[in-house]
């Protein structure tokens, strides 16, 4: 080892002339290229034209998006428009766009907002209140629960793009075929499931009887409120502004969720599925009943996707006897980012995103359902969706999750609390809501 | 002109290691250090009007009594152990075999370190649709095309965390594997010659000269091994997001939910405190008693 080192010590004494400088050189260039780099990061566009970056997610159907960026690029050659797509899933979308808010990124003007994130975000100060420029008159033209979402104390938050609410999608040919017509109750769902999937089960037809979202992220919770309220429980308790999953009606529903839905008329892997999961399930075939958003419609009826293509059928969710039914507010708004140095520019293409005819073209390319009501008159929709003029007291009675900043906190809690009750059969459910009540109530009594 | 030769060697030197050292204090000592401060504040980042009050061990207490953080913190000693002693038992294996002489040895050596070389998100998306309920390679191997008895492995919690040790030690027994046949290789041909001179059997001469030997090997390979199993997170994020029911909540995992999800930094920070600790205490008991194996071998 010594002499090892000894030698290479000698090594470089004898070509220390030479080597030293060339490789302080490089050194030194290193250096300076460390100095520089982030410069050279911060470097804006060239003057004279507006970079507006705009931050969305994968979309389900790509072509309908590329076509609305081309007609704004053609409309607005002053504005080159520089979009960054990030990751389907609401949440993971969240950390990344949260991530660039909490650095006060320059790089964002507009983003899209989850119907859940205006509040959060209002109060974190990361969406520009847009009073100034979305006037009272036009909002009236936009679906109340809509606006209502993207309002906080008093101010407004974003533009709603495109809304979304829990929908019974089910088999027309099989339920004919048994002569049921579309279930009221769950009660009657799991039978008609039971009779289907056995009478098919004879014939050497493998069939689930419903699939849905039940893995452990925010779609758990869309889908277990639709349960708890039609039962008349309740998420938060509208009165006392308190948690009220721990009520007993509440504790019912989801309790029916374990007994009679998971691993029952639903595989067991509905606990790992998200939308995609469970609706590639439905288009092939492989179940009767499916709870899904109005995307699934395009998606389902695609022949060159689904192998059920016009033999689906779709319903409002059941409930439960003496309760009514109830669908989750889902959808998407456009905001303005309050660290954005382009808020004219970004304004722009927000009213352009939002306009009559691109949610139009998204209605009717990629089968999201509008937000301003006079397209649900619309006769080119009405064609192409007939079910948008029957699904539209759907949406207009969509209902909302519980609104606070802290929502991202209430629901972890939330997920981790119907994961728990529904995913386990020993579970005691009453001790588990007992304690995500506790810990839900300890969160909002922060907000106040 | 010696001495100064001698000391503008040393300036050199030490500007040779300052961009390394540089880097070290940027990206490693004042992350650490800025999260230590973290964790003193009550910081939410949805209430900005609670401003950024100084807490002290609030945080702290808090998690002490904080059942998910506890739980996970369970499920990552039971990960960090089961999958630190599964992947050195293999590791030792493969090296054993791989340190034989055969004919294609340099084929299946560049083999065993296809799994490490791949990016974990990719292995974990990979495992995720092996254990598949629908198309799943495992159900299919199990039961073929008999679909109805088909198994949602990720949708009950004990065979989730064991799918998830289960990749975990698929893709890091190779990394161990490639610490000790480096052990292996400084074992002297000569020591076992004699030993089969002096008729000791395989299995003696295995546990009387190869183990002792490549001890130091295995050491290093658990303590690395260790370190990163603490940090387990990239399998949890994509196989299971922590669920069912909790069952793959990890520490690491929960942290990061607390701080990039909820916003609240302050206790979020906590959580990675106390992880770097513990590893960092791992990681000590370890050079400690390493340190006394390699003394001991170099006396002997």
């Amino acid at each position: 080892m010594k002499n090892l080192l000894r030698s290479v010590r000698e090594y470089h004494m004898n070509e220390q002339g030479v080597r030293h400088g060339l490789i302080q050189g490089v050194f030194m260039c290193f250096f300076i290229l460390l100095l520089l780099a982030p410069a050279g990061c911060t470097k804006k566009a060239e003057e004279g034209g507006t970079t507006l970056h705009f931050v969305t997610w994968k979309p389900n159907i790509p072509e309908a998006w590329e076509e609305i960026y081309s007609i704004f690029r053609a409309e607005h050659p002053d504005i080159e428009l520089v979009k960054e797509v990030g990751p389907h899933s609401s949440t993971a979308f969240h950390d990344l766009l949260t991530q660039k808010l909490k650095n006060r990124s320059e790089d964002v003007d507009v983003f899209l907002m989850d119907v859940i994130w205006p509040p959060e975000f209002a109060a974190a100060g990361w969406a520009a209140p847009l009073d100034d420029m979305f006037a009272p008159s036009e909002r009236k033209e936009f679906l109340d629960g809509a606006i209502l979402a993207n309002s906080y104390n008093g101010r407004i938050y974003g533009v709603p793009l495109f809304i979304d609410s829990g929908i019974l999608y089910y088999r027309t040919d099989l339920l004919e075929k048994y002569g049921f017509s579309p279930p009221r109750t769950w009660r009657e769902m799991v039978e008609q499931a039971v009779k289907i999937t056995s009478g098919e089960a004879g014939k050497g037809v493998e069939i689930y009887g419903f699939s849905g979202q039940f893995k452990q992220y925010e779609g758990l919770v869309c889908d277990m409120m639709e349960y708890i309220l039609s039962n008349g429980g309740n998420i938060i308790n509208p009165e006392t502004g308190r948690s009220g999953i721990a009520g007993k009606h509440a504790v019912e529903a989801v309790r029916f969720v374990r007994d009679n839905i998971i691993g029952k008329i639903a595989p067991p892997g509905v606990l790992t599925y998200q939308e995609p999961e469970s609706l590639d399930i439905f288009i092939q075939g492989k179940a009767v009943f499916h709870r899904n958003w109005p995307y699934a419609w395009e998606v389902s009826n695609n022949p060159k996707r689904s192998t059920v293509a016009g033999k689906v059928g779709i319903a409002r969710l059941p409930h439960f006897p003496g309760g009514r039914s109830y669908s989750t507010l889902g959808g998407w708004q456009a905001g303005i980012s309050s660290y954005s140095k382009n808020k004219e520019a970004a304004w722009t293409f927000v009213k352009f995103l939002t306009s009559e005819r691109i949610q139009k073209l998204l209605a009717l390319k990629a089968g999201r359902a509008p937000t301003r009501k006079k397209l649900y008159g619309d006769a080119e929709i009405l064609r192409a969706y007939p079910h948008f003029s029957g699904m539209k007291d759907v949406f207009l009675t969509a209902y909302p999750r519980p609104r606070t900043p802290l929502y991202p906190a209430v629901s972890n809690v939330l997920q981790r609390y119907f994961s728990k009750a529904i995913s386990d059969p020993s579970s005691d459910i009453e001790k588990e809501a007992v304690a995500a009540s506790r810990e839900i109530d300890r969160l909002l009594a922060l907000t106040k | 002109m010696k001495l100064s030769s001698l000391s503008r060697e040393r300036i050199f030197a030490l500007a040779l290691i300052a961009p390394c050292f540089l880097f070290v204090v940027v990206f490693a000592f004042y992350p650490i250090l800025y999260s230590f401060y973290l964790s003193l504040h009550r910081i939410i980042l949805g209430i900005p009007s609670l401003g950024q009050p100084f807490t002290g061990l609030e945080n702290y207490r808090d998690l002490l009594h904080d059942r998910i953080a506890l739980h996970s913190l369970a499920n990552t000693l039971l990960f960090v152990f089961i999958s630190t002693f599964l992947e050195i038992l293999f590791g030792l294996i493969i090296a054993l075999v791989i340190n034989r002489h055969f004919r294609g040895r340099g084929m299946v050596r560049a083999a065993i370190l296809v799994p490490w070389a791949i990016p974990t998100v990719v292995s974990s998306q990979m495992w995720r649709f092996i254990f598949n309920d629908q198309y799943g390679l495992l159900n299919y191997i199990l039961y073929g095309s008999d679909t109805s008895r088909y198994s949602a492995w990720l949708a009950d919690p004990v065979y989730a965390f064991s799918a998830i040790v289960a990749a975990d030690v698929w893709k890091t027994s190779s990394f161990a594997a490639l610490l000790i046949l480096a052990g292996l290789q400084v074992i002297p041909d000569e020591l076992y010659e004699a030993a089969r001179m002096d008729g000791a059997g395989a299995w003696q001469r295995f546990r009387r000269i190869t183990l002792p030997l490549v001890k130091p090997a295995i050491l290093v390979a658990l303590l690395f091994r260790t370190m990163d199993a603490f940090r387990v997170f990239d399998l949890v994020f994509v196989m299971t997001q922590g669920g069912p029911a909790d069952s793959t909540n990890v520490l690491q995992f929960y942290g990061y939910k607390k701080m990039f999800t909820e916003g609240l930094m302050g206790y979020g920070s906590t959580i990675s405190v106390v992880v770097f600790l513990m590893a960092l205490a791992v990681t000590l008991l370890y050079i400690r008693v390493m340190g006394k194996g390699m003394l001991k071998a170099e006396n002997a």
